[in-house]
């Protein structure tokens, strides 16, 4: 009863919790699960991290302007959408060439709101995809 | 005349965290008549199984069901697909999805015992203890990446390793909790607010938690011996020092101490783990498409969380039916209302640590 009478009292004392946000950032590790990156250069275009992304936050869809890459022969173009990224990594570990291709960083997606209209062009690059 | 009155719980309540309706009927302070409704978030996930997902992207989504029990629910389905696909998963992939269930598990019991003590009134109690809980959620980040969603287990085995570095600051900070948990241990059963409030309020009697088929801590602390965790082959819990917790007024009170007494257990189990994690892949590759039925049971925060899935050979499944801990106890709950007073009722309540979010699906 009386002991935690007197650990109230001593943390009048000691430093808080919490952090002074946005004043200090929050800490964070170098394994974080962020953002997915992708370098063209080495992507073999085997389109294994679609089949694998469960949401479907990555999608390849025909294009006029291909890349000068000669392994991308169907003249695709890759889309991430990172709002509808769920950051598990399956793309990740579905990658013939992990760090090459595909990596996860461990930076945060900016914060959107709904005036910032972040998926509209994606139901078309869906519907793109459909076709 | 009319001598009773019906006061409503919820949906939305200052001592709810999930929406859930009871309706009392009380005569005077007591209650005499109990009526629920746990239907306020449904979300269709089982439907959202069987058809929007192929089946080795639905352990991502059925960890979306629950933030608290999220690794529960992913490890069950990812059992009941790796009993379909006839996956032998390594030995230290077993060992390593224990240690995060583990994790879970304490900082779910945390937050429900901060809430009891909340709803008794002890604001500072509530404030110690989410600040402690601190320390298992940044442990759950550096082995996951994440604080809530894990997204770590996959079918074969799980998504990250521990290195030494990491096996050894997990292990210092289990100690310190160890020490602060005993020191909460010693304020549940001397502190006068915390034992007023709680011993004697909300019991549960060992036939009554029989017949209302209780599960998880609320029937262990009626004297129920009653744990998935000691029934299931498919993990090795037996030789990571597990150990039943149980007690026997069945109120409050011994609903906090079995939790209080298997955060010590979970914590002893874990250094356990990290102290003798074997030598091995923690992935297995898996071929084929899953075919046949298959049921898992686990133990979650909560009590007991069951997984059927019926698949048939291709890659959308045929249906997966989740059965959770909260909705199982929902006869026992309504039965320990009766009897109590009005002015208890979100103690008890919260004493039950309810997953609505579970519930509903």
């Amino acid at each position: 009863m009386f002991s935690s009478l007197f650990k109230a009292f001593t943390n009048i004392f000691k430093k808080p919790q919490t952090i002074d946000y946005p004043l200090t950032p929050i800490a964070k590790d170098k394994d974080y699960r962020g953002l997915i990156e992708y370098g063209e250069e080495s992507c073999i275009y085997c389109l294994k991290c679609e089949k694998a992304c469960p949401p479907g936050a990555i999608l390849f869809v025909k294009t006029d302007n291909p890349s000068e890459n000669e392994k991308n022969k169907k003249s695709l173009l890759y889309n991430y959408n990172p709002y509808l990224c769920i950051y598990c990594g399956e793309c990740v570990r579905a990658c013939p060439k992990p760090e090459e291709a595909l990596w996860q960083s461990n930076k945060k997606p900016v914060v959107a709101i709904k005036s910032d209209d972040v998926n509209s062009g994606w139901f078309e690059i869906e519907k793109l995809h459909k076709n | 005349m009319k001598k009773t009155i019906n006061i409503p719980l919820g949906s939305q309540h200052i001592s709810l965290l999930e929406p859930v309706r009871f309706k009392f009927e009380c005569e005077n302070e007591k209650i005499i008549g109990v009526d629920s409704d746990v239907g306020f978030v449904h979300r269709g996930v089982e439907r959202a199984c069987t058809t929007n997902f192929k089946y080795d992207g639905i352990g991502y989504v059925v960890a979306r069901i629950c933030g608290l029990c999220a690794i529960t629910h992913s490890l069950s389905y990812t059992v009941a697909i790796e009993q379909l696909l006839g996956v032998e998963v390594s030995k230290k992939a077993k060992y390593l999805r224990i240690l995060l269930l583990e994790l879970d598990r304490i900082h779910s019991h945390m937050l429900c015992l901060s809430h009891t003590c909340e709803n008794a009134g002890f604001e500072a109690m509530f404030m110690r203890i989410m600040g402690d809980r601190e320390l298992i959620m940044e442990m759950q980040e550096l082995l996951t990446g994440n604080r809530i969603q894990f997204d770590y287990i996959s079918i074969g085995g799980v998504n990250r390793d521990v290195n030494l570095e990491l096996a050894k600051k997990m292990l210092h900070t289990l100690e310190i909790l160890k020490e602060k948990v005993l020191g909460y241990m010693d304020e549940f059963t001397n502190n006068w607010s915390l034992s007023l409030k709680f011993k004697g309020i909300g019991a549960l009697s060992l036939d009554e938690a029989y017949q209302f088929n209780a599960i998880g801590p609320l029937a262990r602390a009626s004297g129920l011996k009653l744990d998935v965790r000691n029934e299931i082959s498919y993990l090795p819990y037996k030789e990571l020092g597990f150990m039943m917790q149980t007690h026997s007024d069945g109120d409050i009170n011994a609903r906090n101490i079995v939790r209080l007494n298997e955060i010590l257990n979970s914590i002893e189990m874990c250094s356990n783990i990290l102290l003798g994690i074997p030598e091995g892949e923690i992935l297995t590759k898996s071929k084929g498409k899953p075919n046949g039925e298959s049921l898992v049971r686990f133990e979650a925060p909560r009590g007991e969380l069951m997984y059927y899935v019926k698949a048939n050979g291709s890659a959308m499944l045929d249906r997966v039916r989740i059965k959770t801990p909260t909705f199982s106890c929902i006869p026992a709950f309504s039965h320990i209302f009766l009897g109590e007073n009005y002015a208890d009722a979100p103690a008890i309540l919260a004493s039950f640590d309810p997953c609505l979010s579970c519930t509903a699906k």
